[in-house]
């Protein structure tokens, strides 16, 4: 099946999708995630202000049946958190894109070039699914 | 290992439901959204593929005598076909697993049970069986099961022609009750039973062509396919246990709420001399909450932040829209004040503690 992948945002091999301009990202779900959790009911994000690691765990979301982490895909502090999807997490399902998450100040740059293309991203999903 | 496929899988990949292993097959766990499944089974009318359920046959002399010997609850005076749900124990009381046993007839009995314990019932059972005058056969392999489940789940079979609109009558055909039919020569079996709290049917089959034509026909008709997650979901809004969460070998029917299914006056069954001195250790409990959703295995805990269990299933209700959970507490350590909270991750949410199950279906 297919699933939409902009060619303008970045990707990680755990389905999140970052844009950035100069230093400061905007990161969440890409469509093949939502797709393959089903209908999300639940969003737990990190307060604003607080700093996260490449990799670590800074939220979750859950569908009716599963719970599954969100991984920083870059190190910075949150500067912006989209509290709206606590309210409305069923968006992330409707529009992966314009539910953005949070939004971190890298404090790590150089950790952009190890996130993937959109063809790369896209050749990841082919294998995963 | 390979996994096993049930009549219709050929059926469910052209659906392009998510498939996944479950007890050893590969099964759909969702069609189109968990949501709108469970929707169309409280409101209207769903259909699941539950073939990797366990089928075992009893017959002879001593048939309905041996079934009601290996199950806690009354299956001798129960009448001819009738269905009974129960334990399945050991002599230290212990929960094998859960079934129902169908009464075919005064000599014939049908036991279905969960699919992850078909061998550990099935080599308990045969043992069980050699001073009895019986033939035991396991046709898990052969029989499909479908449940046809909802509202409207009385006027499909009636419009797929499985069954007449007279004996579809509750008062003939009660819940928790069978009639044996004959479809293209095949018998199948046709009881009034199911796991979602709402009116519903489960069809036994021997004939895979016949399984898929009623699928087909089915979903022709309105049934919307269901997958097993939906089913989850609904058997936990109506508080059903499941063996593996609320039940397991480590329990007893007196520690997960089935007091109601364990006869102590019955003449003689696996289990009754513990299980008539036994004090429970556990007590099952029904919270909900407002915000956030409890899952399997997260601690319980009461109002001075001591653990006292945990949870043993947990989903998003989609008929209440919250956090619903069935969960085991120490029951020396059942607060009086029915204060309970969850922990969820790092924090700990004060739970709802309910008396009755989260939602009421509408099964008569």
């Amino acid at each position: 099946m297919g699933h939409i992948t902009p060619e303008n945002l970045n990707y990680t091999k755990d389905h999140e999708w970052t844009n950035i301009e100069t230093d400061i990202a905007t990161i969440g779900i890409t469509d093949f995630a939502q797709s393959a959790l089903g209908d999300i009911v639940f969003v737990e994000l990190p307060e604003k202000g607080s700093v996260i690691k490449k990799g670590d765990s800074f939220g979750v979301v859950e569908s009716i049946k599963s719970v599954s982490d969100l991984y920083a895909p870059l190190s910075g502090e949150i500067v912006d958190v989209n509290n709206n999807l606590e309210d409305s997490p069923e968006s992330i399902n409707e529009a992966p894109y314009d539910s953005w998450m949070i939004k971190v100040r890298l404090s790590v740059p150089e950790e952009r070039n190890e996130l993937l293309s959109w063809n790369v991203y896209q050749t990841h999903c082919e294998k995963d699914s | 290992m390979s996994l096993e496929k049930t009549a219709l899988h050929e059926i469910h990949i052209s659906l392009q439901a998510k498939m996944a292993e479950f007890a050893g097959f590969e099964m759909p766990i969702q069609y189109s959204s968990v949501k709108k499944e469970v929707m169309a089974v409280r409101q209207d009318v769903g259909i699941f593929d539950v073939s990797h359920m366990g089928e075992f046959f009893v017959e002879g002399p001593d048939a309905i005598k041996f079934v009601d010997f290996l199950i806690t609850n009354d299956f001798l005076n129960a009448e001819n076909l009738k269905a009974v749900y129960s334990p399945l124990c050991r002599e230290d009381g212990t929960i094998i697993d859960d079934l129902i046993a169908y009464k075919l007839s005064p000599e014939k009995a049908l036991i279905c049970v969960n699919a992850a314990n078909i061998e550990k019932d099935w080599n308990w059972i045969f043992q069980q069986a050699k001073p009895f005058n019986l033939e035991l056969s396991n046709q898990s392999k052969s029989y499909s099961l479908l449940a046809i489940q909802g509202p409207n789940s009385a006027e499909l079979l009636q419009k797929v022609g499985l069954i007449s609109k007279e004996e579809l009558n509750p008062d003939f055909f009660p819940y928790y009750s069978i009639k044996q039919i004959t479809k293209n020569n095949s018998s199948l079996i046709l009881a009034r039973t199911g796991y979602t709290g709402e009116d519903g049917f489960e069809v036994f089959s021997p004939s895979p062509e016949i399984t898929q034509s009623i699928w087909k026909e089915s979903t022709l008709n309105g049934a919307m396919p269901c997958g097993l997650a939906a089913r989850d979901v609904l058997r936990l809004e109506v508080c059903y246990p499941l063996y593996g969460h609320e039940l397991s070998d480590e329990v007893t029917p007196l520690d997960s709420a089935l007091k109601w299914t364990v006869k102590l006056d019955k003449n003689n069954f696996l289990g009754k001399s513990v299980l008539s001195s036994y004090k429970p250790k556990y007590r099952l409990i029904k919270l909900s909450l407002d915000k956030g959703i409890p899952r399997e295995g997260y601690p319980i805990l009461n109002d001075k932040n001591e653990n006292i269990g945990k949870v043993t299933s947990g989903t998003l209700s989609v008929m209440l829209n919250k956090g619903v959970s069935l969960g085991l507490v120490e029951k020396d350590k059942f607060p009086e004040d029915k204060k309970f909270f969850i922990q969820i991750r790092k924090n700990v949410l004060e739970a709802n503690y309910q008396a009755k199950p989260f939602y009421k279906g509408g099964h008569k």
